[in-house]
């Protein structure tokens, strides 16, 4: 675990997050992006997962949520691709990971990708990106996604 | 589960409604100047006293900020709900359905925001301290606000195959119906064509997808019906509303395109309205985005889910270049949020108003007795109402 990031205050952290919904009960997750690890939140009494971060299990309403690290994988569910002026367009993919039905994160897709290249239905995996001198998660193609052939 | 009584139905009524029309420009007013000149206007409109409001209930400006610019007296009752504009309606008519207040002034001002236009950021009257991320942040993708209905419009035509055409259809037929609107922004004609050349802003959906930023402002007075059958209008009758959420509401864990909010109002509405497709004489379904509107077609179960574009093609009149439902029912007669203007929902509900009292001028439908209503789309903002002239 990256020591410096674990260091952060809160007040330091809510600036590095400016913009971003960032409250007592969302913190950990963004402090986990500082340390190169996506911490989605899961109940510890009865296993369910849930995204965004909230102070309780929606499932059983116990309080014991505790950010956690999924695999990773999940299959694209939404996808979208913002103009950029003459840059190539900006994808934004919404996946379901693998943990749970309709647990999903958003981020970008690793690399040149363009409409048609990306789909939805693509099994992909997590990966980190450098912006701006500092990573951030994005999701990369994996396994045999057919239309690649 | 017990049986759905609607309670409020008929009971409540939009007196009047006045609008200072919309533009597409950056106008050197603020939100308060468009409110308050279509507040005056409905209250002269519907010959109401100031003195007789008792009731305020709007966007921005705040109420109480209301009440003071047009020298109101004392009020009863104020709320500021979140838009789309039927739900100020919806919470007018249960402030007076309960007589909590008698007389609501309703209003809503559209207002080119800096995250609508480059031109409105560079305006220091619009831009606000968060309109731009601090310096030194990073910032991380999102599917919140307008992104979501890009990333869902990918997933419809992934799950059911390619929409353009209905969207295009949605579109076009707001233009065709905006030529005949004094207040409408745009009412340069389109075609089919030049909404599938349109600028590509967030794939799939182009710039003729999205509604036209603008500045405006509506006014409405909605009180009991009693009370309105003494005024200068015709009052129009609320016989039912929704305002609903799904389970999974938010635009990434919404569960599908048959668990949206629309679907909930849908159900919602119709188990409360007396009118529905069939007696419906107007539709105006919400269309801050052309898949929107498709969307609010199916919920409504004009058609089967997936069905929207071919049913759109289906009902297309070449000859006007609108919508016409069954060869009966028009859509969106004031061009929509497409043309008329991004109101929120506020222009829909004027322009269903002005339908049902017979005063909608070039654009009077021959048969304007009822009228179907939606507002928002498919996360924490759908909304539904339903209105028929009194008798």
């Amino acid at each position: 675990m990256n020591e410096q990031a674990r260091e952060v205050d809160d007040a330091t952290l809510l600036q590095l997050f400016a913009g971003q919904p960032v409250d007592q009960d969302s913190i950990d997750h963004y402090r986990g992006l500082l340390q190169r690890r996506l911490l989605i939140n899961r109940c510890a009494d009865c296993g369910n997962w849930h995204h965004p971060p909230r102070p309780i299990c929606p499932k059983c309403w116990s309080l014991r949520v505790r950010p956690t690290e999924p695999s990773g994988a999940g299959t694209i569910f939404l996808l979208t691709f913002l103009a950029r002026g003459d840059s190539p367009p900006h994808p934004i993919a919404t996946v379901d990971l693998d943990e749970q039905v309709g647990l999903r994160y958003t981020a970008t897709i690793e690399g040149p990708a363009k409409p048609g290249e990306v789909q939805v239905g693509d099994c992909v995996e997590l990966t980190w990106i450098e912006r701006q001198d500092r990573e951030v998660p994005a999701f990369r193609l994996s396994g045999s996604n057919e239309h690649l052939q | 589960m017990g049986r759905v009584v609607n309670h409020l139905r008929d009971y409540v009524a939009i007196a009047g409604a006045e609008s200072t029309g919309f533009v597409a420009d950056n106008t050197p007013r603020s939100r308060a100047s468009l409110v308050a000149e279509a507040c005056v206007a409905v209250l002269r409109s519907c010959g109401v006293e100031r003195a007789e409001i008792d009731g305020l209930c709007g966007s921005v400006p705040t109420a109480p900020v209301v009440q003071e610019m047009l020298g109101l007296g004392d009020i009863m009752w104020f709320a500021n709900p979140p838009t789309p504009f039927i739900n100020q309606v919806v919470t007018a008519a249960q402030a007076v359905y309960s007589g909590t207040c008698n007389v609501v002034l309703a209003y809503h001002s559209s207002y080119r925001l800096p995250w609508n236009t480059p031109a409105s950021l560079r305006d220091p009257f619009r831009a606000s301290p968060g309109s731009r991320a601090a310096d030194g942040s990073v910032p991380l993708e999102t599917i919140g606000g307008p992104i979501a209905y890009a990333s869902w419009a990918a997933r419809y035509d992934y799950e059911y195959g390619d929409s353009s055409l209905g969207r295009a259809l949605v579109a076009v037929n707001g233009r065709s119906n905006a030529a005949l609107n004094p207040l409408a922004a745009k009412s340069a004609p389109m075609t089919i064509a030049d909404h599938h050349e349109s600028r590509l802003v967030r794939w799939p959906l182009r710039l003729l997808d999205m509604d036209v930023p603008v500045d405006g402002a509506d006014a409405f007075v909605i009180t009991t019906a009693e009370r309105a059958r003494d005024l200068a209008l015709p009052p129009v009758l609320i016989n039912a509303c929704a305002v609903g959420a799904a389970a999974r509401n938010t635009e990434e864990g919404t569960a599908g395109l048959d668990a949206t909010g629309q679907s909930v109002v849908a159900r919602a509405l119709r188990e409360r309205s007396d009118i529905w497709l069939d007696g419906a004489d107007l539709l105006y379904p919400y269309d801050g985005f052309t898949s929107i509107a498709i969307g609010w077609l199916e919920a409504l179960g004009c058609c089967a889910p997936g069905e929207g574009s071919a049913y759109l093609a289906a009902n297309w009149d070449e000859r006007t270049s609108r919508l016409s439902l069954g060869g009966r029912v028009p859509v969106n007669t004031h061009g929509g949020a497409l043309s008329e203007g991004g109101t929120q929902g506020s222009g829909h509900v004027r322009e269903a108003v002005h339908q049902l009292q017979g005063v909608a001028g070039p654009r009077q439908a021959s048969r304007a007795r009822t009228a179907l209503l939606t507002g928002g789309g498919f996360f924490t903002n759908a909304q539904g109402l339903t209105l028929r002239a009194a008798d």
